[in-house]
Formats: structure tokens, sequence, C-alpha cells
């Protein structure tokens, strides 16, 4: 039941130009980011510091609840105190919650603008409130070990293809990777500067999970393009007409179609869920898992195989055996069912 | 076939296990889901103190840090180190940590206050009340009314109070102690006490406060942030001159452990590390309770969904495949609950996300068994083969996953940990369960004659009516 036949080397220009527009978009987000905000996506206090309140009044007292915060009031509580009176949002339908983002506040500023804020607003409840301060130096050591983090998966991984395949597959699915997380981040970019989304740490969890998913997904290709090789070069001793690399590409994406499909799907299901239903922190979370796992799926079947058969191609013609790392041999298959029925 | 039952034998063992773990042990709530405060707690280097790399330094620290948190009165505070320069305070249950944030900043104070007279009746009937106090404090603490430990810690802290007014303002403090430790009385013993090293400066001080006290029955009472840690008596010998040379020993049959804590407290309190708080995350009990709410039903919603779809579209495997997923379920949140791993928000994601890695191996198996059913092979070799041939995709995959985790892990920081964590021990048990559950009940389902129809396993296979 093949639902539908790619013919991934034949398109090879229309799935690289899409790619090339995605990165090209994608790098101009993060040039204007860059310029205007002095980061490529917009940083949340996790990585430059501040503080964050998010409060919402106490409704169990009578007559606390009446009408909803007026962002105005809330302005000007602020900047009598001097403070940045800009990161101030009211949340909540009925207008009962508020955020604040401004610089790294020690106790003594917190509360004092806390009750500043109770006695012109109302009660808040300390039950719903949530308080972030992050001092620079820690922001600046939270980016620094994520970035560490990526860069040793990715060394991690490249090693790891390196030594069960070989070091052109590793540097291919390098390449895949590299776009996912790229895009995703490009992605983010463009939401910082439209929808002023920031992104914190558990962003860095999520290229790492990406980058984790889109070499899972390339990574069972390279498997059926490895196991065809090979059987390929046994039918070759038999006399058998070679196959291209190319014809093997194309054979490997199409047997491994639904698979790829239905695995993304599986696994979107769950964050598409988190996506609507998860609170607001996990909620950009799913959402940056979700652009890269649907970007990872769509890398390792276009653009993973595509440059693997491309280099090939520029490095040897026809292909030669290629695969040396042990692989499921059929023969020992069927002897060892035999001997097991 | 016998491998097959032992290992049918072993799940069943293992899911009456797990279902054990789970109902005796609670799984544990990071704050982000409970609620209360964590706080990061940043050692600074002074020009006295440039290094902060010795152990001594941040242990002593911790002692300061540890007098203080308990001082609180928070039934289960966590105080751990971090870090050469840092430590973490978590506060369960607490929404407003400016009174923690208060006690915990600052320089320790550590002084040497002589007792003034005629108090030795009323500070011994205060030491009594207090040591009372403290033990119905204790209690407490393990019980969790919350309204009743602030109480408590209230009258610990007036009963603190009471105690340090019996004493002299302070002659001698901290700054002046070079080192403290533990030591044995006579070899072999266990009888221990703690030595004091002073300065040339502290030295002199000591000698005169001990002067005056010697043999007077008045005691020497030390203080750590304004709480009385010992109150050792000066012996009549030193009347003349006090303790001289900047050296003395407070001995009083110490157990070693007493000894070396003391010693600690003294060390935390001699040195003049100012101590910042670089981070505070504070959550509201009920935010918690609603974040961990929304996040179990977008879990049980997702999970559902992709449970329906695997008998939908993979039929027979796919329903054994849910049957298996279930049992991962069950033995990866066993496993959080042996592992005493912490549930933090990311935690749970990671373990959703573990559940699409699960999903993905049996995928893997089922799509590679159809593909050998449509060419022409029998069903039972179909499935022996597609658990083989998929299994080197399987496993390469989940390498790389958990080469991600490792870096995660080894890196991240707090939140990003638990996600590695749970992530890590989501892929460990779903290759078990994956390759070994489903396998096992399927080649069980293969047993049944009724089931044993190809077109349970591939719907539109070709010919498959003929057979």
């Amino acid at each position: 039941m093949v639902l539908l036949k790619l013919n991934i080397i034949k398109q090879r220009p229309l799935w690289w130009s899409i790619s090339g527009i995605l990165a090209a978009i994608g790098a101009i987000a993060m040039a204007i980011s860059l310029t205007t905000l002095g980061a490529p996506v917009a940083p949340s206090l996790d990585f430059v510091g501040g503080t964050r309140l998010q409060l919402e009044l106490d409704c169990s007292i009578a007559g606390n609840c009446e009408s909803p915060i007026e962002l105005d009031t809330v302005r000007e509580i602020m900047s009598d105190r001097g403070l940045d009176n800009r990161g101030i949002q009211v949340v909540g339908a009925a207008g009962r919650g508020l955020s604040i983002r401004t610089l790294d506040l020690d106790v003594d500023d917190r509360t004092q603008l806390l009750s500043d804020l109770e006695e012109r607003i109302g009660q808040f409840d300390p039950q719903s409130t949530q308080i972030d301060t992050v001092g620079p130096t820690i922001g600046r050591e939270l980016l620094a070990s994520g970035l560490m983090a990526l860069i040793f998966a990715s060394a991690g991984i490249i090693i790891y293809l390196s030594v069960r395949f070989q070091l052109d597959y590793a540097i291919c699915a390098i390449i895949a990777l590299f776009h996912d997380v790229f895009i995703t981040v490009g992605m983010f970019s463009i939401f910082g500067l439209t929808l002023g989304w920031e992104v914190d740490s558990l962003f860095i969890v999520a290229l790492l999970t990406i980058i984790g998913f889109s070499v899972n997904d390339t990574v069972v290709i390279y498997d059926r393009i490895r196991e065809i090789l090979k059987l390929s070069t046994l039918d070759e001793a038999n006399d058998s007409k070679p196959i291209g690399i190319n014809e093997v590409v194309d054979t490997a994406v199409n047997q491994t179609l639904m698979r790829s499909i239905n695995t993304t799907a599986t696994t979107l299901l769950p964050l598409v869920g988190i996506f609507i239903f998860g609170g607001e922190t996990l909620k950009y979370f799913a959402l940056a898992l979700i652009i890269g796992f649907i970007l990872g799926a769509y890398s390792s079947i276009f653009i993973a195989s595509s440059a693997l058969a491309w280099w090939r191609e520029r490095q040897e013609s026809p292909v030669s055996a290629t695969a040396d790392s042990p692989i499921p041999d059929d023969r020992i298959i069927e002897a060892q069912l035999d001997r097991d029925e | 076939m016998r491998r097959q039952q032992s290992l049918l034998v072993l799940i069943i063992v293992l899911l009456v296990g797990a279902v054990t773990v789970l109902t005796l042990v609670p799984l544990r709530l990071g704050l982000d889901l409970q609620g209360g405060a964590q706080l990061t707690i940043q050692v600074e280097s002074t020009d006295e103190i440039e290094d902060l790399t010795p152990e001594e330094v941040i242990s002593g620290v911790l002692s300061v840090v540890r007098n203080r948190v308990d001082a609180l009165g928070v039934s289960e505070p966590l105080v751990q180190t971090l870090s050469d320069d840092k430590i973490l305070v978590q506060l369960p249950g607490v929404s407003d940590p400016e009174q923690a944030e208060r006690v915990l900043g600052g320089t320790a104070q550590l002084e040497f206050r002589e007792q003034q007279a005629g108090t030795d009746e009323q500070l011994q009937a205060e030491l009594l009340a207090r040591r009372e106090l403290q033990l119905e404090f204790e209690v407490l603490k393990a019980g969790g009314d919350d309204a009743a430990l602030a109480q408590k810690q209230e009258s610990l802290e007036t009963s603190n109070e009471a105690i340090a007014a019996l004493f002299a303002p302070p002659l001698l403090t901290g700054k002046n102690l070079k080192f403290a430790d533990a030591r044995n009385s006579a070899a072999g013993s266990d009888n221990w006490s703690v030595s004091l090293e002073f300065d040339g400066e502290g030295g002199e001080k000591f000698a005169e406060l001990t002067k005056n006290l010697a043999g007077t029955g008045r005691s020497l009472g030390i203080f750590l942030d304004g709480k009385l840690i010992s109150s050792p008596v000066v012996s009549v010998e030193f009347a003349e001159t006090g303790i001289t040379g900047g050296q003395a020993v407070i001995n009083g049959r110490f157990t070693i452990d007493e000894a070396n804590d003391l010693a600690v407290q003294l060390r935390g309190g001699s040195l003049p590390v100012p101590v910042k708080i670089v981070e505070n995350r504070t959550v509201g009990a009920t935010l918690g309770q609603d974040s961990i709410r929304r996040s179990v039903l977008a879990a049980a919603g997702g999970l559902i969904l992709v449970l329906g779809f695997m008998v939908a579209y993979y039929r027979l495997p796919g329903a054994i495949a849910d049957i298996s997923l279930i049992i991962y379920a069950l033995f990866t949140l066993a496993a959080y609950a042996i592992l005493q791993v912490t549930l933090t928000l990311p935690g749970i994601a990671g373990f959703i996300l573990s559940i699409g890695m699960a999903v993905d191996a049996n995928v893997l198996i089922f799509e590679r068994t159809r593909e050998e059913l449509r060419a022409g092979k029998t069903l039972y070799r179909s499935v022996e083969s597609g658990f083989y041939r998929a299994f080197s995709s399987i496993l390469d995959s989940n390498v790389t996953t958990l080469i991600a985790c490792l870096a995660l892990f080894w890196l991240g920081a707090g939140l990003v940990k638990g996600f590695a964590l749970t992530l890590a021990i989501g892929v460990g048990v779903s290759m078990f369960t994956a390759i070994a559950c489903s396998r096992t009940l399927l080649f069980l389902a293969l047993q049944v004659s009724q089931l044993k129809k190809p077109e349970l396993f591939c719907p539109d296979l070709p010919g498959s009516s003929q057979s």
C-alpha cells in the first residue's frame, strides 16, 4: 500500500530551494533581530537576567475582583518607581492577571513594588503568584552551558554515526540537523520580532530534542540505504547489473516513507495536545518541538538522503561496496529462523 | 517458545512490581508542580578569600545556609551545593520567599560573647525551654502543618532572642577565627573536642575574654547568626592570663558528629564571604497544581489519540503495541519513583516525548513486518524478520537520542537536567518494552489460530484472501 512514490533525486532542486528559501528567511529575521534586539532571537530573562512577576487578584476577598486591572495604573506605578514600564501585560480572561517583566529586582525593590501594586489594584493571591528572578551572570552561564550542550551533542552524534555508518553519512546527517535547528531558530526569530515571544532555557532543550529526533529519522533512512547497498553488492557478485546510488536512495526513502509519516504523526499528537492545553511555559516549548520535528522529518526524507546521493555521485560512479559495518544479512536470519521454528 | 514463556513471566513479575512501587512510593514532584520557592545562592569572593575552590569554603557556607534555612521553619527544605560557588535551596510550599531571601542573603555573623553575671539560672531555664521547643519543632516539621510550624518557629525565635539577651555585646567576632576542627581528645577514645585557632588580634581578645570568665561559672557564648550554638565555660586555671597563644579547645564529651557539626558551623561563621541570591524561582501552589493538571490532561489526550491511531492503522499488532505502551508507561513511572527522579514540568514533557519514541520502535517493526508479508513471506517469518531487521534502526535512533540526553544532563542545569533524565529513562525502558513486550505478546497471539491471519497484520495484502 504505497500511497505515493516520491522521486527524491529528480526533484532535488525543488527540495533544496524550499529549504534554501526557508533558511534565508530565517537568516534575514535573525539579522534584523540581531540589530534591533542584540540577539538572533528575543531572549527571555533566563539568558539576560531580570525579574518576572506573574500575579493574580485574590477573588476570594469580597470586592477585590470587581474591575479588570488597568494597564495604565500599573504603568504609572512602575514609572513612579523608576522602572521600565514596557514589559507589562494584563492577562487572563477577566483581566485579573498581571505579568510584569523588568530588570533584576532585589528583595526590597520587589516587596516595595508589590505593596505599591496591592495598594492601588487589590490583594493578589500568593498561591497563584509566580516570581522569577535571574541575575545577569546566571543568565550568561545558562546560555553558555546550553550552547555547550548543543555542541557536545552534535559532536557525539557525528562520532557515533561515523562509527556505525561512515563519515559521509554522518556529515550529511549533521547538515540535515543544522538545517532543522537553523530554520527552527529562524522561525522563533520571526515570532520574537512579530509577536514578542521570547525564548527561555526550555528552547535550548527543545533544540537538543529536535537534534535527537532529526537524527533519529535520518538514521532510519540511512539504515535502509546501507541495507540495500549491501544487498546490491551481493547481487553484483551474482552478475546482476549494479544499481546507482540515486536509485538506492529513492527506494530507501519510499520504503521507509510510511514509517516516517506515522512516527512523526504519533509524536506530534501529544505535542499538539500540550500546545493547545498545556500551561504557558510548555506552550512555546511544544511549538518549537512541533516545528522542529516536522522539519526533521522533511529534512530526513528530502535533504539528508539527496545530499548523501549527491555526495556519493561525485565521489564515485557506479557505486561499489560501501557499507562496512555489520548489517542484518538475510541468509543469517533465514538460518536462525529455521532453527527456531 | 520456552523463551517467550519465561519472558512473559518476567514481564508479569515486573508489572506487579511496578504497580506495587507506584502505590507505595509517591512520585516526587518538583517545585514548579507542587509550588514553592527555589533560590540559588552565590558565594562571592572577597579580597581576603579570593579562592573559593577549597572544599572547606563551600562546606562552611553550606552549614551557615543550613542553619538559616532551619530557622525559617519550612517543612522538608533541601539545601545542596551546585558548584564551587553556588548553593541551591528549595523551600516547598513557600509562595512568598521575601523572608527567606532576607534571612539567606548576607555574610554569616559569628560572635563570641560573655555571659552576664547572675544569669545562670535564667540561662539554664531558657536553654531547657529552647530544647523542648526544638523537639516539638522537629515533630511538626515532619507533620506538614505549616501554620503550627510557623507559630513554633516564632516561639523559637523569641527563645533565641531571650538567650542572646543574657550575654554581653560581642568582643570578638568570626573574622578573627582562623580555623576550627574536630579532634579526638585522646587517641582512640570516643570523646571528641573542637579546637579553635585565632589570628594575632583574635588571640589577644580571646585571652581577655577568657580571663574575665575563668572560674566564674559564667559561660562563653558562641553565636551564629544570633543563635547560641555553644556555651563552654572556662576553667579556673586561666584566671590569671586567660587562654593565650590564640589556640583553644572546647571539651564537652562530643561524639564525632557533634564535634564535626560545631567545627563546620564555626568555620562557616568565620568566613567573611558574602552570599547573594542570584536566582529566584517561585511558583504559587495553586499555579503548580494547575500546570500539573493541564500537562497530565495533555499527556492523556495525546496518548489516547496515539493508541487509537495504532489500532486503526496497524490492526492486531497495533493493539498489542498499545498493551505494551501501557506497560511501558507503568514501568517508566515506576522507574522514576525508584530512582527518586524529581518530576518537573520539562520532566513531564520528557516523559511524553519518550512515549513518542516508544511508539516509533513499534512503528518501525510493524512497517517492516508488512514489507516482509508483501514480499511473500509467511506470517511467522515476517513477524520474526520485522523485529530482527528493525532492531538496528531502533538501536541507532535510541543511542543518538541518549547521546543528546547525556549532553543535556552533563551540561544543563536544573530543569534541563530533569528533562534529560526522564527522557533517557524513557528511552531505556522503551527499548525493553518495544522489543521484549511487543514481541512476546505478538508471538503469543500467533499461537491463537483465530488471530493467525495475515490480513490482521496488513489489510490490503495481495492474495491475502487465500491464506
